[in-house]
C-alpha cells in the first residue's frame, strides 16, 4: 500500500509561551517552512518564525490615498465640471461640501483592501482542501492549544525525525497530517478559474452593452435618424432669424374651448343664461363634476361642511342655504371664473359644459337639501 | 551659580513675570486679560484632561495604564492650580467680555442670554466647577495616593464607582468652561459642538502632557519597567484622538459653512480673514496631518522618539487652537509680541516647576494598587 508522503507534522503546545520558546530551535534544525496555528493573535510570533513584514499596510495605504482621489474626482467632476448647481450659492468647487463623501470613499477603499486584500490576496483564502481543517488539531487550536506546523512544502519532510524534534522541544502531542488526495475536476483552481471567467464575461458584457446603446447608435447611418433637417421643440435653430426653433402663438389665440369672460364683478353676471339644458345627462355630467372639484370645500350635500374644514381655515359657503337658492346661475357661474373671497377661480379647471351642467347640480342639491312633503314621490 | 534646569525655570519665570507685569501697566488691559485666558485655558484644560483620563481608567477598569496613572494623577494638580488663576481671570470679564457691558442689554441676542451670562452667576459657576473638580480630584487622587501607604484595595472600588459620576460632571463642567471662557468672549456666536470640541482638545492635551512627562521621566531612569507595549497604546490613544479633534473641528466647521446663517459665520469669517486664515492651516498641518501621518504607521506609535516629537507638537497646537479661538476677539490679527512671550515663559516655566515639584509626590507607581502587577505585564 503506496503511503502518501507528509504533508507537514504538528506539534500541540500547551501555552503560547512554550510555543514560543520552541520556534527558534525548530527553525534552526530544519529547512522546511513553519506555520503557527493560535487561537488568538500573539504579538511577535511573525518575528519569530522569520515572516517577511505583511504588505497590507502599505497596500491599505496606497488604496486610501487612491480612494481619496476618487473620491474628490468624483466630486470635482459632477458638481464642478459635468453638472454645476447652485446649491445655496456656494461655488461650485466647494472643498467643505467633497469632504464627507471623499473621506467615506477614503475608508472604504481602505478597508476592502484590508479586508479582502488580507483574506483574498494574502492569507490566499478560502483554502477548501487545505489538510490541517481535516486534522485532529484544528478542534484543538481554535479552543485553547497552541500549535507549530513543519510543512513540507516543495521538498520530503521525515515525519518520525521532525516529530521527535517537537517533542523534545515542549510539544505534548505530535500529529503527522498526510499529503491531500491530488484534486478531482471540482478543485479550487477549477472555481478560481470559474469565477473568473464569469467576472470576465460580466465585464465584457457591460462594455458591449455600452458600445451597442451609446455609442453604436451615433455612427453613421444609425445617426442620420437623430440628424433630421426638422425644427426640434426646446432647441436652437438657425431656421429663424431669432435663433429660437419654437414659435411663440399667433396673437388673440385663445385655448381650445375657452370664451373669453370679461365681467368684472358678481353683480353684473345676474343676466348670463345656462345654456345647458337640464336634461338626465346634463345632470349626471354636473354631479360627476361638482364631486370632482366642488365638493372638497363645499361638501357632497353643498352645506359647507367637508372633510377638509377643520384643517383649513376658511368657511366654504352653503350652496343649499336660501340665499344660493335666491342666487341666480349667472352669479354662481361668475364665482366659478373668477373667484371669490378665498376660493380661487375655477375657469382653467372646469370646461364651460361642465360649469353650467356643476350649476344644474347645485340646483338639484338645494332641492334636496331643503325638501318639502310634496316633493316624496307617491 | 547652578545651572541647572530649577534654576533655569527659575530664572525664566522670573523674567516671565516682569514682563507680565510690564504688559498690565503698557500694553493694555485686553491684551494682558486675552493672553491671561488663553494660558489659564491652557494649562486647565491639561490639567482637566489628566483628571479625565484617571477617571476614564477607573471607569472601564483598565489594567495597562494602571503603572502610568500616577503620571496624570499628578498633572490633574493644575486643574487646582488654575483655581486661582481662575478667580484671577474673573477680574477679565469687564474687558474682555462684551456682555458685561450694560449697553450689549440692548441687543435682543445678548439679553436673551443675560440669565445664564451675567458676573455674578458666571463667578458662581466658577466657583462651583472648581469645587466639583477639587472634589473628583480628592475621591481620584488623593484617594490613590493614600492608598500607597495604606495597600487598601476599597480605593479601586469607590474609584470605580465615583468615575462614572465624575465623568458626567466632567461633561458639564468641561462644556460650561467652553461656553463660559472661550464662547461667550463673542456672546451673539452659538455652536452646539462647542463643548465636545473643547473636550477633544482637553482629552488631547492631556494624553500629550502624559506622553510628553512619561518619556522625560523614563529618560531620567524613572518608570524603567513600563515598556514599549505600554507606549504603543498611548500612541494609539494620541492618534486616535487626534482624529476625534479633527473630526469635531471640521464637522463645526462644516456645518456652520453649509447653512451660511449670518449669527453663526460671523466667528468663523472673523478667524479666517488677514492672516488668521493661515495660521488656521497652520493649526490644521501641525492638529491633524503632522500627529496623524506620523503616527499612522505601527512601529511609531511604540516609538519613544516619534512620540516625543508628536506629543510636543500635539501640546503646542492645543495651546494654538486656544489661541486661534481667543485671540480674534482683539480685532488686531495675530499678535504675537513681547507680552505673549512673557506670558508664555511665565506660564510654561510655572508650570514645569509646578510639575518638577509634584512628580515627586508619592510613589512612581500606584504600588498599593493590587492590580498593578497585571498592569506592569500587559503584553499587546
Amino acid at each position: 500500500m503506496s503511503k502518501r508522503s507528509a504533508f507537514s507534522v504538528v506539534g500541540i503546545f500547551e501555552s503560547p509561551q512554550l510555543l514560543m520558546n520552541a520556534i527558534p530551535g525548530i527553525k534552526a534544525k530544519v529547512t522546511a517552512r513553519l506555520e503557527a496555528y493560535t487561537p488568538y493573535p500573539i504579538e511577535g510570533i511573525d518575528r519569530l518564525l522569520g515572516l517577511r513584514k505583511s504588505p497590507i499596510g502599505g497596500m491599505v495605504l496606497v488604496m486610501g490615498i487612491i480612494g481619496a482621489i476618487a473620491g474628490l474626482s468624483f466630486e470635482l467632476w459632477t458638481s464642478g465640471v459635468d453638472y454645476p448647481l447652485r446649491t445655496a450659492g456656494k461655488p461650485y468647487f466647494s472643498w467643505e461640501a467633497f469632504i464627507p463623501v471623499m473621506f467615506e470613499v477614503t475608508v472604504l477603499f481602505a478597508t476592502f483592501t484590508a479586508g479582502l486584500g488580507m483574506l483574498l490576496l494574502l492569507n490566499r483564502l478560502p483554502l477548501f482542501r487545505h489538510p490541517m481543517l481535516r486534522s485532529k488539531a484544528l478542534p484543538l487550536v481554535t479552543r485553547d492549544k497552541f500549535a507549530l506546523a513543519v510543512e513540507a512544502g516543495a521538498g520530503e519532510l521525515d515525519p518520525e525525525a521532525v516529530a521527535k524534534m517537537l517533542q523534545e522541544s515542549g510539544a505534548e502531542s505530535v500529529e503527522v497530517i498526510e499529503m491531500p488526495a491530488p484534486a478531482g475536476p471540482l478543485s479550487p483552481v477549477f472555481f478560481f478559474n470559474a469565477f473568473a471567467a464569469i467576472a470576465v464575461s460580466c465585464v465584457l458584457a457591460g462594455l458591449l452593452t455600452y458600445w451597442a446603446t451609446k455609442l453604436f447608435p451615433i455612427l453613421p447611418p444609425m445617426v442620420h435618424m437623430l440628424d433630421q433637417p426638422r425644427l426640434d421643440p426646446q432647441r436652437a435653430d438657425s431656421f429663424f432669424t431669432d435663433g429660437f426653433g419654437m414659435r411663440m402663438p399667433v396673437p388673440e389665440t385663445v385655448t381650445h374651448d375657452s370664451v373669453p369672460y370679461t365681467i368684472r364683478s358678481q353683480d353684473y353676471a345676474g343676466s348670463l343664461v345656462n345654456p345647458m339644458p337640464r336634461s338626465e345627462s346634463v345632470l349626471h355630467r354636473g354631479r360627476q363634476a361638482y364631486t370632482n372639484y366642488c365638493a372638497v370645500c363645499h361638501g357632497v350635500l353643498g352645506n359647507g361642511s367637508p372633510s377638509l374644514t377643520a384643517a383649513y381655515g376658511a368657511k366654504p359657503a352653503n350652496l343649499v342655504s336660501q340665499k344660493f337658492i335666491d342666487l341666480p346661475d349667472g352669479k354662481i357661474y361668475h364665482v366659478i371664473m373668477a373667484g371669490k373671497n378665498a376660493m380661487p377661480s375655477y375657469a382653467a379647471d372646469i370646461v364651460e359644459s361642465d360649469r353650467w351642467a356643476a350649476i344644474h347640480y347645485v340646483r338639484v342639491l338645494q332641492r334636496a337639501m331643503n325638501a318639502k312633503d310634496e316633493d316624496i314621490p307617491k | 551659580m547652578n545651572w541647572d534646569t530649577g534654576t533655569k525655570l527659575k530664572l525664566a519665570a522670573a523674567v516671565g513675570c516682569a514682563g507680565v507685569i510690564s504688559t498690565f501697566l503698557i500694553s493694555g488691559s485686553e491684551r494682558f486679560w486675552a493672553n491671561w485666558i488663553l494660558w489659564f485655558l491652557f494649562l486647565l484644560t491639561i490639567g482637566l484632561g489628566s483628571l479625565f483620563i484617571v477617571a476614564l481608567e477607573h471607569v472601564v477598569g483598565a489594567r495597562w495604564s494602571i503603572p502610568l496613572r500616577r503620571i496624570p494623577e499628578r498633572l490633574s494638580t493644575f486643574a487646582l492650580l488654575m483655581g486661582p488663576a481662575a478667580l484671577v481671570a474673573l477680574l477679565s470679564l469687564r474687558f474682555l467680555y462684551p456682555w458685561t457691558k450694560p449697553e450689549s442689554l440692548n441687543d435682543p441676542v445678548i439679553a436673551g442670554k443675560a440669565s445664564w451670562l451675567n458676573v455674578p452667576f458666571f463667578s458662581l459657576r466658577v466657583i462651583l466647577c472648581a469645587g466639583l473638580w477639587i472634589l473628583a480630584y480628592r475621591i481620584l487622587v488623593s484617594g490613590s495616593l493614600e492608598q500607597d501607604r495604606k495597600r487598601d484595595p476599597k480605593f479601586n472600588l469607590r474609584a470605580r464607582r465615583f468615575a462614572p459620576l465624575f465623568m458626567a460632571v466632567f461633561a458639564i463642567t468641561i462644556t460650561v468652561v467652553a461656553f463660559d471662557w472661550i464662547s461667550s468672549l463673542e456672546p451673539k456666536w452659538y455652536s452646539d459642538i462647542f463643548g465636545v470640541y473643547l473636550f477633544a482638545g482637553t482629552f488631547l492635551a492631556g494624553l500629550a502632557a502624559t506622553t510628553l512627562a512619561l518619556l522625560y521621566l523614563k529618560s531620567r531612569g524613572r518608570f524603567r519597567e513600563i515598556g514599549p507595549d505600554h507606549m504603543y497604546n498611548l500612541g494609539g490613544f494620541l492618534f486616535a484622538f487626534t482624529v476625534f479633534w479633527s473630526y469635531i473641528g471640521f464637522a463645526q466647521y462644516m456645518l456652520m459653512w453649509y447653512a451660511n446663517m449670518p449669527e453663526e459665520v460671523f466667528w468663523y469669517k472673523e478667524r479666517l480673514q488677514g492672516a488668521w486664515g493661515p495660521l488656521l492651516l497652520v493649526l490644521a498641518v501641525f492638529h491633524f496631518l503632522v500627529p496623524f501621518f506620523v503616527l499612522m504607521p505601527r512601529e511609531a506609535k511604540g516609538d519613544p522618539r516619534f512620540l516625543f516629537w508628536t506629543a510636543s507638537v500635539m501640546l503646542f497646537s492645543h495651546w494654538l487652537d486656544l489661541y486661534w479661538m481667543i485671540f480674534p476677539v482683539l480685532r488686531r490679527g495675530p499678535l504675537l509680541g513681547w507680552p505673549e512671550l512673557s506670558f508664555g515663559f511665565l506660564f510654561v516655566s510655572g508650570g514645569l516647576i509646578w510639575i518638577r515639584h509634584v512628580m515627586n509626590r508619592g510613589a512612581d507607581m500606584p504600588v498599593g494598587d493590587p492590580l498593578l502587577r497585571e498592569g506592569l505585564e500587559f503584553r499587546l
